[in-house]
């Protein structure tokens, strides 16, 4: 019962103090994505802005998972070590995975706004509709959110400082957004290119929650990819747990 | 040198009567030792004050203590637990209160969400109203970090290291960048919770405050302790004489005045050491000197302070050094 309160009153804070009372926090993660699904929907309308869209909206969202791992938690937890305040919540007798799991859920519900936002942006404006069956859709989107969170997790573990952080997740999460099927369809590189592409965590990731969502496959057609993002999870969580330093 | 008896060494005390007891602590980064073999006890009830230079290894030796820092070698106990062990921390945690000298707290939280987020920690009833009257926040419940003065984050801190009651009270620097409000309301606490019985250990370089306000000083230099005692200790051993200097006309010391200590004379000024009471020195002077019909011009007295102490064992200054 009180760990319980610790970690809705910690989740609660870290949503007030990072997205309420952040105008900056609600502008690029609620406002950019939107504006970006506009922009290249109409940038990739030949065949129609539906179409594009279509394969933008779930591409979106999915690369908004990618960045809440390496931004949103990777980066963040940096920021933290860097400003002291892990330092000041390492001598409490909160237990450390009360804090990760907070700011796991804090990110997630960030998610759940954003993706329901791009869905309704995706029918309102291009009449997008989202086929598939929602309970896997949501697994996929947890699947890929723990993936990136361990993921990111390390980057926060390993970085020495804030800005060196912000460059690994620069490094990562745009070059990654582009290659990993998200914003532009990887079959129009060439097949040895967009075969190798299909390698990374993140395509497979992006390219399975779409055809979830809006392509009418059962997730169970993508159980190896599954299985990889699972172990890319354990890796990272390995990782990340055996790196990580308070202070 | 100083004697042996002066220098602070672990007197075999158990764990039982002590609530802190620190053992040949050493500390290295790399080929810096930032402490270098300390050893010392806490008995309960006591205001512990470190004093000593920025770098002496003050903070070092109180973030082993927390569990922040984990020791190159040696053993401490704070309540009789572990700190370098997982479980003991465990343990420990819930019953110290921290109040770090490099705390920040996120910039867009209020006052009341920061004591609310800290009594859910600690498992208490949220007292944020409290709490924040206590150290003079009140009235300040929803201003955001961001808005606050130094002195008053400061404070908040405070807050944050007493709301769950802990048994021992580790500050860093507490007073560092506090006005005067500030300071009184600091002591005031540390002084009420001292005098419940429980156990404060801080760090400080205000000699003026560890001389007033702790029981037992411990100072150390280049990560060693090269005194430990009671402030009146430490004075009465290393402070040197008290002084009384007069200035008067026609003004020369007599019998009884010589047998208060030695008298010295620079330019018209007479200057007394003496080992008694400067203060009942004093008096004999205005004393004599009236007697005699001397117009005394000038008089002073100085008291031997810590201070004296500190550069008389230290051979340094305390002053300097203070950017940190």
């Amino acid at each position: 019962m009180t760990l319980l309160r610790m970690f809705l009153v910690q989740t609660k804070m870290h949503f007030v103090w990072y997205f309420r009372r952040d105008g900056e926090m609600m502008f690029w993660t609620l406002a950019m994505p939107v504006f970006f699904l506009v922009l290249f929907s109409f940038a990739f309308s030949d065949s129609g802005t539906s179409r594009a869209s279509a394969f933008l909206v779930p591409g979106i969202i999915g690369a908004q998972v990618l960045s809440s791992g390496f931004w949103g938690v990777g980066v963040m937890l940096a920021t933290f070590r860097e400003k002291h305040l892990l330092r000041r919540i390492y001598v409490t007798p909160m237990p450390p995975w009360i804090f990760f799991a907070s700011l796991v859920v804090y990110r997630m519900a960030l998610l759940a706004i954003q993706a329901l936002l791009l869905i309704a942006a995706g029918a309102l404006l291009f009449h997008v509709r989202i086929t598939g069956n929602p309970v896997e859709i949501v697994l996929i989107l947890l699947l890929g959110t723990a993936t990136f969170v361990s993921l990111g997790t390390i980057i926060g573990a390993l970085a020495r400082t804030t800005e060196s952080a912000n460059n690994v997740a620069s490094i990562l999460t745009v070059p990654l957004a582009f290659l990993s099927d998200a914003y532009v369809p990887i079959d129009r590189f060439p097949h040895a290119v967009s075969g190798a592409l299909r390698m990374l965590p993140s395509t497979q990731f992006i390219e399975t929650f779409r055809d979830v969502a809006v392509g009418g496959q059962p997730l169970a057609r993508y159980g190896v990819w599954l299985l990889l993002l699972v172990l890319w999870t354990i890796a990272g969580t390995t990782i990340s747990a055996r790196t990580f330093r308070w202070v | 040198m100083l004697p042996p008896q002066t220098r602070c060494v672990f007197h075999g005390h158990t764990t039982v009567d002590r609530t802190i007891v620190v053992e040949k602590l050493v500390k290295r980064y790399g080929e810096l030792r930032a402490v270098d073999g300390i050893s010392f006890s806490v008995a309960p009830g006591t205001i512990f004050g470190l004093l000593g230079r920025n770098g002496a290894g003050k903070t070092t030796t109180l973030e082993c203590c927390i569990g922040i820092g984990k020791p190159t070698s040696g053993t401490i106990r704070v309540l009789g637990l572990d700190p370098t062990r997982a479980g003991d921390l465990a343990r420990l945690r819930p019953r110290i209160g921290v109040q770090l000298q490099a705390t920040s707290l996120p910039e867009k939280a209020n006052v009341r969400e920061v004591l609310e987020l800290y009594a859910a920690y600690y498992r208490i009833a949220p007292r944020a109203e409290e709490m924040a009257g206590r150290v003079g926040l009140d009235g300040k419940l929803d201003r955001q970090i961001a808005q606050m003065s130094g002195g008053e984050q400061q404070r908040l801190a405070l807050a944050l290291a007493l709301q769950h009651e802990p048994d021992v009270l580790f500050l860093d620097e507490p007073t560092a960048g506090m006005d005067a409000f500030g300071r009184r309301i600091l002591w005031n606490e540390v002084e009420r919770l001292r005098d419940a019985g429980k156990t404060i250990v801080l760090t400080t370089h205000y000699i003026e405050e560890a001389e007033r306000r702790s029981d037992r000083v411990c100072i150390i230099q280049r990560g060693a302790i090269v005194a430990e005692a009671g402030p009146a200790d430490l004075i009465a051993r290393y402070g040197g004489d008290a002084s009384v200097t007069v200035v008067a006309d026609g003004f020369v010391p007599g019998a009884a005045l010589r047998g208060l200590g030695t008298w010295t004379k620079t330019g018209a000024e007479w200057k007394l050491a003496t080992r008694g009471e400067p203060g009942l020195a004093l008096a004999a002077v205005v004393t004599d000197a009236n007697a005699a019909g001397a117009k005394i011009a000038s008089l002073d007295m100085h008291r031997p302070t810590l201070e004296d102490a500190f550069i008389a064992i230290t051979g340094e200054t305390l002053g300097e050094g203070e950017t940190e």
